[in-house]
């Protein structure tokens, strides 16, 4: 497992270096994920409200009224109609990645196990809605769905008569059956909704709009598609006849050519197998976890600016319970907490300026405290050599820097734990010329909002800040994944080189090397972004309908066999005796006595002189006194064929209660059924 | 000698606030006194390092508290706490350079600034304090 993880982490960053070098990090589409879920649930979410105005619920109605959407108002209402698939199918392949990609970089451990699991639920709900989406249209892709997924459902003890029997043909089905989906598709988002928001409840500052800039384009990508390639329906359904090829939403449907191979038992193994692996991952080979930030209260007056900054919600303020006259002081939450140690960077008692021994800051990590930092920092720094010398502090998640006679390295959490006053404390103590924070990709913090508070920290933009005093030009920040060590090499090179003089222009802000990097080639990038954006539109168009999946060989006919019929009572009712009656209580006395329990039917079906089923069905309920029910269907070479179908309802053992032989010309693709009703004569076929 | 005196008259209305002003005053008059015993530059440096760890803290939670009650002289009060946090790390760096520190020249900067701290900023957050009371 960890292996896979490790592999795929390589070719996420791999692929991020990739696409932040088109997108740059503000628009970086990969660190974003989760917003641009929410924009494309928003994008859903509106052009549904606008169909449902339109949508009409009937067997024929349904068709009719998005054909009539799609082509009589494909300016308005098409539009419509095809953002809403395609937002949809774009909705599914952003859930997908984001949930690999938070697995490959380890996101999913510790506290962290409640976004992940959530997750998957909201992943869940995203299925239902797509595929009672798709059955809404009423199309023959409708109806393969419709009668796959009933079956699918059928498989559950959920229901005595089976769904997939209101598909048999036209005179099965209602039209309230649409209503009854267009609920499911306006609940089940509603749910999603609310999981959506409990799966970023326990996030401070969570984001659930992307950058302006991606969202537009993402919106305008979209809208040309629509435009370019309009989603349309298939034929229109047909019970009498089944679907043969159909062309798939592969997004939504991936596992429906599987059941047709593999049969719903097999499929709902595998999905729950699957289901409990992704649901125990956060668990698996679990390391030990890093102590929990503590709080020193002789040194906490309640100021809160640690609960303002903790990423995981993980710090609340509560009553003072030391008796000291404050009103409230912090709590940490075990559960939240992931020891990244961005308090103890938030508190104003944080200050190596103090004496090393009362160096306790109000929070701070048990296993990283700052007091050893501080000490590392004076020891480090005391070797350091030549007149460039830099004290660079990293975190665990992003690029290695080099060591070397002029430069000091040490590792912390994350580089949001580290004060600004001890970057303050590094020069004005001269421990060494520069210091250098180095973190994550940027914009891309391992425990979220590392990098957006070491920034506004350093630009005096949030408490506790780096003091103005403090001289810009001797602190540096460089943001680099691991796979972007070139980058940090260049950089600690360029800001060596700035700290000796050598920097040629003006300074205007911080790093100027870092606004270079982002401005390098507008060109590109746009044509990079333009490309982009195509391939991603094209995928979405091409497996939003190809390829296409032979549902019916050619050149067959399906013969279904649906029915339930009650067997008969396994033992006959008896008449009660007046001595028998007269020694019952008078609420129960009943003139006859009658057990429940029913026979099983035995059916049997030969089809051009094969057998092709012999089986036995028990009856339904805990008492087996239910009916017992029949749903098998057969694929089979259309033309003359002769059937011949047997039913025992009575326990017998040899012969059969009702018998019925045929001779129909099958059409290609025809949907035969043979039902059974004991009060019209038994077995039909039609 | 102590170059500060608590008088009532500074006490703002919030318990804690006024509590960590009394214990700010005690903890500057004693550094004060350190640095009147001459000890050396490193020592005198870290005893006002604790101070301006103190002070920090005590700003914050005063900020924090303005804030929650949305004053909105806010800004102005905020540069001032910001004024002395520099004064206070510039006499730190000037100690950690030479020693004897001028003892006149501390008990001036600080005096000057609580003495004027306390009869604008705070009094004039007091005023409003009473006032938003008053209306509630």
């Amino acid at each position: 497992m960890s292996w896979l993880k490790r592999r795929l982490r390589a070719l996420y960053e791999h692929a991020e270096d990739g696409v932040e070098r088109v997108f740059g990090p503000e628009w970086n589409p990969m660190r974003q994920l989760g917003a641009l879920g929410w924009l494309l649930f928003w994008i859903i979410a509106g052009s549904g409200l606008y169909l449902y105005i339109f949508f009409d619920t009937g067997v024929t109605q349904a068709y009719e009224s998005i054909r009539s959407l799609t082509y009589e108002q494909w300016w308005a209402g098409g539009i419509m109609r095809s953002l809403h698939r395609y937002a949809s199918d774009a909705l599914v392949a952003v859930a997908i990645v984001h949930m690999l990609r938070e697995f490959a970089f380890d996101r999913l451990r510790g506290p962290r196990w409640f976004a992940w699991i959530t997750g998957l639920v909201v992943l869940g709900f995203v299925y239902v809605c797509g595929i009672t989406g798709y059955w809404m249209v009423w199309d023959r892709l409708a109806q393969y769905v419709a009668v796959t997924t009933s079956e699918l459902l059928d498989r559950l003890p959920l229901f005595v008569e089976p769904i997939a029997r209101n598909f048999l043909g036209d005179l099965y089905l209602s039209g309230r059956f649409f209503t009854l989906m267009v609920y499911v598709h306006i609940a089940a988002p509603l749910l999603m909704l609310l999981f959506m928001w409990v799966h970023i409840m326990r996030y401070a500052e969570a984001k659930v709009t992307p950058a302006r800039g991606l969202s537009w384009s993402t919106a305008g990508m979209l809208l040309a598609l629509s435009l370019i390639w309009p989603a349309v329906s298939q034929p229109p359904a047909d019970l009498g006849h089944v679907p043969t090829v159909l062309g798939l939403d592969w997004f939504y449907l991936p596992l429906y050519p599987v059941i047709d191979r593999w049969g719903v038992t097999a499929v709902w193994l595998a999905a729950l197998a699957t289901s409990i692996v992704l649901v125990l991952l956060p668990w698996v080979g679990r390391r030990r976890r890093a102590g929990i930030a503590v709080v020193h209260l002789d040194n906490c007056n309640g100021c809160g600016r640690c609960v303002e900054d903790c990423p995981f919600s993980a710090i609340t303020l509560e009553p003072r319970s030391d008796g000291a006259p404050f009103a409230q002081q912090v709590l940490v939450n075990a559960a939240h907490c992931v020891a990244c140690g961005i308090c103890a960077g938030a508190c104003p008692t944080a200050t190596p300026f103090r004496r090393a021994t009362a160096l306790v800051p109000g929070i701070e990590l048990p296993d990283d405290p700052l007091s050893r930092l501080r000490e590392e920092i004076l020891a480090r720094g005391a070797k350091l050599e030549g007149t460039q010398r830099v004290v660079v502090l990293t975190c665990q998640h992003g690029a290695t820097v080099p060591e070397s006679p002029s430069v000091a390295v040490i590792q912390t959490p994350c580089v949001g734990m580290v004060p600004p006053p001890f970057i303050d404390f590094v020069l004005a103590r001269k421990i060494a010329d520069g210091v250098l924070l180095a973190g994550c990709r940027e914009r891309e913090c391992y425990h979220r909002l590392g990098y957006e508070w070491t920034e506004q920290r350093i630009a005096a933009k949030r408490d506790p800040n780096l003091r103005e005093r403090v001289s810009r030009d001797r602190v540096g920040v460089s943001w680099a994944a691991p796979t972007q060590s070139a980058l940090r090499r260049a950089e600690l090179e360029l800001f060596q080189r700035e700290l000796a003089g050598g920097s040629p222009a003006p300074r205007s802000g911080l790093n100027p090397w870092r606004r270079a990097r982002l401005h390098g080639g507008v060109a590109w990038r746009t044509l990079g972004q333009a490309l982009a954006y195509s391939c991603a539109a094209a995928l979405l168009a091409y497996f939003s309908i190809a390829p296409r999946h032979e549902v019916l060989g050619p050149k067959l006919a399906m013969v279904n066999l649906s029915f339930s019929q009650a067997g008969r009572l396994k033992e006959p009712c008896t008449a009660l005796t007046p001595a028998e009656l007269a020694k019952l209580p008078i609420n129960m006395r009943r003139p006859r006595d009658c057990r429940r329990e029913r026979w099983p039917i035995e059916v049997q079906l030969v089809i051009n002189g094969e057998l092709m089923l012999s089986g036995r069905y028990a009856p339904a309920g805990l008492w087996s006194d239910g009916p017992s029910t029949v749903y098998k269907r057969f694929a089979v070479p259309a033309g003359q064929t002769t059937l011949s179908v047997r039913l025992r309802d009575s326990g017998r053992v040899e012969g059969f209660d009702y018998t019925r032989s045929a001779t129909v010309d099958l059409e290609t693709a025809q949907n035969l059924v043979i039902d059974f009703h004991a009060e019209q004569g038994g077995f039909s076929i039609h | 000698m102590t170059l500060l005196k608590w008088r009532d008259e500074f006490s703002l209305g919030i318990p804690e606030v006024d509590h960590e002003h009394r214990e700010l005053v005690r903890a500057i008059n004693s550094v004060h006194e350190v640095l009147d015993e001459s000890p050396s530059s490193a020592e005198a440096s870290s005893a006002l390092g604790e101070i301006h760890a103190q002070i920090s803290a005590h700003f914050a939670l005063e900020e924090k508290n303005m804030q929650a009650r949305r004053y909105p002289a806010y800004t102005e009060h905020k540069r001032d706490h910001e004024a002395l946090l520099d004064e206070i790390r510039e006499i730190m760096d000037e100690c950690e350079r030479a020693l004897p520190y001028g003892r006149e020249a501390f008990s001036a900067k600080l005096n000057s600034w609580f003495e004027t701290h306390f009869r604008t900023h705070d009094a004039r957050l007091h005023r409003f304090l009473l006032d938003s009371a008053n209306r509630h």
